[in-house]
C-alpha cells in the first residue's frame, strides 16, 4: 500500500527499530526544511545564524522527540518539523538576543503572525546547503524576486506542502481563490525563469 | 488564446492545477503525461505550470523516489582495470566490490561511491580526498591504498583485501591480555592517523578487521576528515546520522568542532565491547540512544564482567568521559596506559565517573558526619580523618601528579637533571671563575634560566604537565641564582650591611665570591613576585610550597642585613629572639589564606611558622639572657635556670595550642596538635634535668638543708606528673602524654630507688602490689565508682 519510501513508509520503518530511515527522512527533507527556514529567519537573524545549523539542530530535535510525532495526513511531518524549527529559531534568536529584541520579531514568513514583515535582504553569504546544491540558490534567488503574496503561496505549497485546502484554511481564503494565486504565483516564476534563462 | 473566456479559462487552469497539487500532496504518484491529456484544452499553460511545479519539487528534493533503485546499481565488469567479481558489503556512501587485480594476481577491495552522490561534485572530490589522504599513510594496522580511480571512470579507489572478522567478533575468544594487546594496537593506529591531521569520526569494531594473525586493520574512513581543513567539511545526513552506537557526545550533539578526543571516547567504548562484551550506551531508538550517550555513566565494567581488573576499568571509564577535557588527551596517553597495565605498573588514568558515582552518596554522609560531629558521636579528629579520606575519594589526584610521585627512570632522570642545572649554576654564583666572569657569566646562567622558563611554560600550556612542572621548579631556583650572578658581576647592592664588612655572610669565607647580603635579599624579594605568578599561572600549589620556603629565606636574609653576624658573636639569643615576628608573620599569612578559602596554599606556611616558633623559643630559653635575667628577678629561687623556661615555653605551646584549636579549621588543629605534642617532652626532659641538678646541688654541699629539700621535691615531682600526664592524656587521647609519663615514671622510681628509698624492700613490693591492684581494678571501675558515689552520699 505505502512504499517504503514515503513519509509514512519511513517513520513506519522508523518505528519499527530501523535507524536507517531517519537518515533517509531527513535526506528526504533536508532542502525544503533548509528553504523553510531561510525563510523564517528575519533578515537580522540570517546574518548571524547559519541555516545549517537551524537545520542540525532542527533535526537532532526531531530524532529526540519522533516519539511524540503521530502520522495524520502526507503534510504533517513537514509540519510537525516545521514547528519544531519555529522553536530552534526562537532558541537561536533568544541566545543570541543581546539586544533583546522580541523573539517573535525575528520570525518571518509567517503572514498570519507578522503579515507586514519585511523585505529579505540579499544574504551575500549563502549558507552551505544553498552553496552545495546550486539549483537551489537559484530558486531562492527566484523566490526572492516574487511578490511576497506570490512566494509565500508557493512555499506553503511546495516547500510546506500543504494541499490547496489546507492553504486555504491557513489563508482564510476560500480554496478557488487559492487556487488562482498559486496559478499567478507559477506564472510569475515561469516568467522569471523565462528571463534569466537566456542569460 | 480565445479573447472571451479568459477569465473562465485562468479559474480552470488553476483548479486543474489545484487537484495536481492535492494529488501531490497525498504523495500519490502522479502521470504527468495523462494529466495533461485530460485537460487537453488547457494544453499549453497546465503542462508548463506543471513542469515549474515539478522543478521546485526536483531542487527541493534530493532524494528522488527513485532513489532506492541506485541500491540494486549493476556492478561494472572493471574497474582500474580489476576484474569485478561481486559485492562485499554497503553502506551510506558506497559499496565495497572484491576485485581481483589479474596480472598480480591477488585480490583487491575496492571502495565506490553511489550514483546518488556521484552527481555532486564536492562529495566526489571529497571521496578522493578520503582516498588520497589514506594513500599518504603506511601503517601495519591501517589499510592500504594501492590506487585511485581515474577521472573518466567512476569515482573509487582500490585498496588491500582484506579476510577477517570484526575486532568484537575476532576478540571475544581471546584471553584478556590478548584482548588488550588488539585494543592497544587499534589505539595506536588511531594515534597515527591522529597524527597525520586525521580524524576517524566512525570508529566501530565493523571498521576494524582483525586478520587470522591477530593484527588488526583500520578500515574505512568514511567520515575521516582533514583535521585542518574544515572549511571543505560536508555535512550529508547520511553522515552526521550513521550507526551512533559508537558516537561521542560531541557527535550526538552535531557538533562541527570535534577533535582528537571524540576519537577516544570511540575508542572507549570499542574497549569497554570488547571487555564485557557489550556496549556501554544502549538506547531503544535512535534518540534514546543518543540521549543515553550523552547524559548516562556507563554500567561500571566490573558490575557486568566481576574479573575485570581495576586498572582496565579505569582505563575504559577514563576514555568514556563526557567532558572531553577530562579524557585522555591524546590517543598517545590511552595507548601507555593499556601499555602500563600489560607491563604490571599501576595505570594513571582515574576516571570522574567514580567521583560522580560516590559524589551522590557522599554529600548524604558528609551531612551525617556534620551531625554525628554536632552530637559528638565521632570525635575531632576523627571527624578530620574521615572528611579527609571522603575528600580524597572525590576528588582524586591529577594522574601527572601521581606520575611526578612515581619514580621512572624518565622521572628520576628530568629531576636529576633539573638539580644538575641548579647546582651548576650555583657554582658560578658561589665562586669566582677565570674564564668566566663579567657579562659572560651574567650570559651562562641566563641561558641556562630563561630557557628553561620557556619550555616550562610552553609545556604546561601544552599539556604535558609533568614536564612542565620540573622545569619551572628549576627555573624557581635558577632565578634568584641569576639574578645574583648578574648582580654580583655589574656590582648592583654592592654595599656593606651597615657599611660594615664583617656584617657580610659571604665575607666569611675566603674562597667564596663576595655576594654581599643586600644582593641575596634583593634576589630573593625580586623572584618572590614569580614564585607567585607561577601559581597563579599553573594553578599548582607546588609553587605556594616554593613561595614559603623562598620567603623563609627571605625573612633569614632580612635578619643577615639586621646584623644577625654581629649577634652570632655576641649575643646569639638576639637571633631567635628576632624570629618571634617572622614565626607571627608566617602565622598570620597561613590563617588569611585559610580564611579565604585558600587552604590548599596555607598548608606549606604553617609548617614552617610552627619551625620558627620553636627554633625562635628554644633558642630563646637556651641563649637569650634577658630571659633568664628575667626569670631570675621574678623568682630568684630558679637561679635562672635554662630548664625553667623551657617549662615556660612548654606553658606559651599549651596556651598557643588551646589558641589554636579555637579555630574552627582543621589546619589549625593539626598545628595545635603539633604544639601539644611537644608539650610533654619539654615539661619531663626539665623537670629530670632539674633534679639531677638539685642533687648535685646537695651533694656538694650535704648539709645544707635547702638544698636537700629541693633535691627531694623533685625526686617526689618527676614520677608525680608523670602520673598525672598519664592519666591526663585521657580526655583528648593524648597518646604522647601517656608514653611520655610511663617512660618519665620509671626513670623518677629509679630516681627514688636511689636515694629515698635506697635498701628498701618494702619499694619494690609496693610496687608490684600497687600494679596488681590498678589492673584487677581496671576492670571492676564502674562498680567502683558506684560504690563510692553511694558511700559519699549517705555520709551527705
Amino acid at each position: 500500500m505505502s512504499s517504503p519510501t514515503s513519509t509514512f513508509g519511513l517513520l513506519e520503518r522508523l518505528r519499527a527499530g530501523d535507524k536507517e530511515s531517519f537518515t533517509e527522512l531527513f535526506t528526504k527533507y533536508r532542502p525544503r526544511l533548509a528553504v523553510l527556514i531561510h525563510y523564517k529567519l528575519s533578515p537580522e537573524t540570517r546574518g548571524r545564524v547559519e541555516v545549517d545549523d537551524i537545520l542540525q539542530e532542527v533535526f537532532f530535535a526531531a530524532s529526540q522527540d519522533i516519539g511524540n510525532f503521530t502520522y495524520r495526513s502526507p503534510g504533517s511531518f513537514m509540519s510537525w518539523l516545521a514547528r519544531i524549527a519555529d522553536h530552534v529559531i526562537i532558541d537561536a534568536a533568544r541566545s543570541m538576543g543581546r539586544q533583546k529584541r522580541h523573539a517573535a520579531e525575528m520570525l518571518r514568513f509567517r503572514s498570519a503572525s507578522n503579515p507586514g514583515g519585511p523585505e529579505p535582504v540579499d544574504s551575500h553569504t549563502p549558507s552551505r546547503i544553498f552553496a552545495e546544491q546550486e539549483g537551489l540558490q537559484r530558486l531562492l534567488d527566484k523566490l526572492d524576486a516574487l511578490p511576497p503574496d506570490y512566494r509565500d503561496a508557493i512555499l506553503m505549497a511546495k516547500v510546506e506542502s500543504l494541499s490547496p485546502a489546507e492553504m486555504a484554511e491557513r489563508l482564510g481564503k476560500s480554496r478557488e481563490a487559492v487556487a488562482v494565486l498559486l496559478h499567478r504565483a507559477i506564472q510569475r516564476l515561469r516568467q522569471l525563469e523565462d528571463v534569466k534563462e537566456p542569460r | 488564446m480565445t479573447a472571451l473566456p479568459n477569465e473562465d479559462r485562468e479559474k480552470r487552469l488553476a483548479e486543474a492545477l489545484a487537484q495536481f497539487l492535492d494529488q501531490q500532496a497525498r504523495e500519490e504518484a502522479v502521470d504527468v503525461e495523462a494529466f495533461c491529456r485530460q485537460h487537453a484544452d488547457l494544453a499549453p499553460e497546465l503542462r508548463e505550470e506543471i513542469e515549474a511545479l515539478l522543478e521546485v519539487d526536483r531542487l527541493t528534493q534530493a532524494c528522488p523516489p527513485a532513489a532506492p533503485a541506485a541500491a540494486a546499481e549493476d556492478l561494472p565488469e572493471r574497474l582500474s582495470g580489476h576484474k569485478i567479481l561481486g559485492e562485499i558489503g554497503s553502506g551510506g556512501m558506497g559499496r565495497v566490490l572484491l576485485a581481483e587485480d589479474e596480472r598480480l594476481g591477488r585480490r583487491v577491495a575496492i571502495k565506490t561511491l553511489n550514483r546518488r552522490y556521484r552527481e555532486n561534485p564536492r562529495v566526489r572530490e571529497r571521496f578522493m580526498q578520503e582516498a588520497r589522504a589514506m594513500a599518504k599513510l603506511s601503517h601495519p594496522h591501517i589499510v592500504h591504498i594501492y590506487n585511485l580511480g581515474e577521472p573518466d571512470e567512476p569515482p573509487h579507489f582500490v585498496m588491500e583485501y582484506l579476510e577477517g572478522a570484526p575486532l568484537t567478533e575476532a576478540a571475544r575468544a581471546l584471553p584478556l591480555r590478548q584482548k588488550v594487546e588488539l585494543v592497544q594496537k587499534v589505539v595506536l593506529a588511531v594515534e597515527f592517523l591522529h597524527r597525520h591531521q586525521i580524524l576517524h569520526r566512525d570508529l566501530k569494531p565493523g571498521n576494524i578487521l582483525v586478520g587470522p594473525d591477530l593484527e588488526p586493520k583500520l578500515l574505512d574512513f568514511g567520515l575521516a576528515l582533514q583535521v585542518d581543513d574544515l572549511g571543505s567539511r560536508m555535512t550529508l545526513a547520511g553522515e552526521v546520522l550513521g550507526t551512533p552506537d559508537y558516537f561521542s557526545p560531541e557527535q550526538t550533539r552535531g557538533n562541527a568542532s570535534l577533535d582528537a578526543r571524540s576519537d577516544i571516547f570511540s575508542l572507549g567504548i570499542i574497549l569497554y565491547e570488547v571487555l564485557t562484551g557489550s556496549l556501554p550506551f544502549r538506547g531503544a531508538s535512535f534518540a534514546e540512544q543518543l540521549r543515553s550517550i550523552r547524559e548516562e555513566d556507563p554500567v561500571v565494567p566490573r558490575r557486568v564482567n566481576p574479573s575485570l581488573p581495576r586498572d582496565l576499568q579505569n582505563i575504559c571509564l577514563k576514555a568514556l568521559e563526557k567532558n572531553p577535557a577530562d579524557r585522555y588527551a591524546t590517543a598517545r596517553e590511552m595507548a601507555e596506559d593499556l601499555e602500563r597495565y600489560l607491563a604490571g605498573e599501576e595505570v594513571l588514568a582515574v576516571p570522574t565517573s567514580y567521583a560522580r558515582l560516590i559524589a551522590g552518596k557522599m554529600e548524604q554522609h558528609l551531612r551525617e558526619l556534620d551531625g554525628w560531629k554536632q552530637d559528638q558521636i565521632v570525635s575531632d579528629s576523627e571527624y578530620d580523618a574521615l572528611r579527609k579520606a571522603y575528600g580524597r575519594l572525590s576528588e582524586p589526584e591529577d594522574a601527572w601528579i601521581m606520575q611526578l610521585r612515581r619514580l621512572s627512570l624518565a622521572q628520576v632522570s628530568l629531576y636529576f637533571g633539573a638539580w644538575v642545572l641548579v647546582v651548576g649554576a650555583a657554582l658560578v654564583f658561589l665562586f669566582r671563575f677565570l674564564g668566566l666572569s663579567g657579562a659572560l657569566a651574567v650570559l651562562v646562567v641566563a641561558a641556562a634560566a630563561v630557557p628553561t622558563a620557556y619550555f616550562g611554560v610552553r609545556s604546561w600550556k601544552a599539556g604535558s604537565l609533568r614536564f612542565g612542572v620540573a622545569y619551572l621548579l628549576a627555573f624557581c631556583l635558577l632565578l634568584p641564582i641569576a639574578l645574583l650572578v648578574a648582580m654580583g658581576e655589574y656590582g648592583i647592592f654592592s654595599g656593606f650591611t651597615r657599611g660594615r664588612e664583617d656584617l657580610e655572610l659571604f665575607y666569611k669565607f675566603d674562597s667564596f665570591k663576595k655576594t654581599t647580603n643586600a644582593q641575596l635579599w634583593w634576589s630573593l624579594l625580586l623572584s618572590l613576585p614569580a614564585y607567585y605568578w607561577l601559581r597563579r599561572f599553573t594553578k599548582s600549589t607546588v609553587f605556594s610550597l616554593v613561595f614559603a620556603v623562598m620567603a623563609a629565606l627571605f625573612s633569614l636574609a632580612t635578619l643577615l642585613r639586621l646584623g644577625m653576624l654581629e649577634w652570632l658573636d655576641k649575643d646569639p639569643g638576639k637571633i631567635y629572639f628576632q624570629m618571634i615576628p617572622i614565626a607571627l608573620a608566617f602565622f598570620l599569612i597561613a590563617i588569611a589564606l585559610e580564611r579565604i578559602g585558600r587552604s590548599g596554599d596555607s598548608r606549606y606556611f604553617y609548617p614552617i611558622a610552627i619551625v620558627f616558633t620553636f627554633t625562635a623559643l628554644s633558642g630563646v630559653a637556651l641563649f637569650h639572657e634577658p630571659y633568664a635575667k628575667w626569670l631570675e628577678r621574678v623568682a630568684p629561687w630558679t637561679r635562672g635556670q635554662i630548664e625553667y623556661l623551657f617549662i615556660i615555653n612548654a606553658g606559651i605551646y599549651l596556651a598557643l595550642q588551646t589558641l589554636s584549636e579555637r579555630f574552627h579549621s582543621p589546619q589549625m588543629r593539626m598545628v595545635a596538635k603539633t604544639f601539644r605534642f611537644v608539650i610533654p617532652g619539654h615539661v619531663m626532659t626539665s623537670l629530670l634535668l632539674l633534679g639531677l641538678e638539685a642533687s648535685r646541688l646537695w651533694n656538694d654541699s650535704p648539709l645544707k638543708i635547702a638544698l636537700r629539700r629541693e633535691a627531694r621535691t623533685f625526686e617526689i615531682i618527676l614520677p608525680v606528673v608523670a602520673c598525672l600526664f598519664v592519666f591526663g592524656s585521657i580526655p583528648k587521647q593524648m597518646k604522647n602524654f601517656f608514653a611520655t609519663g610511663l617512660l618519665f615514671l620509671a626513670i623518677g622510681v629509679i630516681r627514688l630507688q636511689q636515694d629515698l628509698f635506697k635498701d628498701r624492700a618494702a619499694w619494690p613490693i609496693f610496687l608490684l602490689i600497687a600494679g596488681v591492684l590498678l589492673m584487677a581494678a581496671a576492670t571492676k571501675y564502674p562498680a567502683m565508682r558506684l560504690a563510692l558515689t553511694r558511700r559519699f552520699r549517705r555520709k551527705t
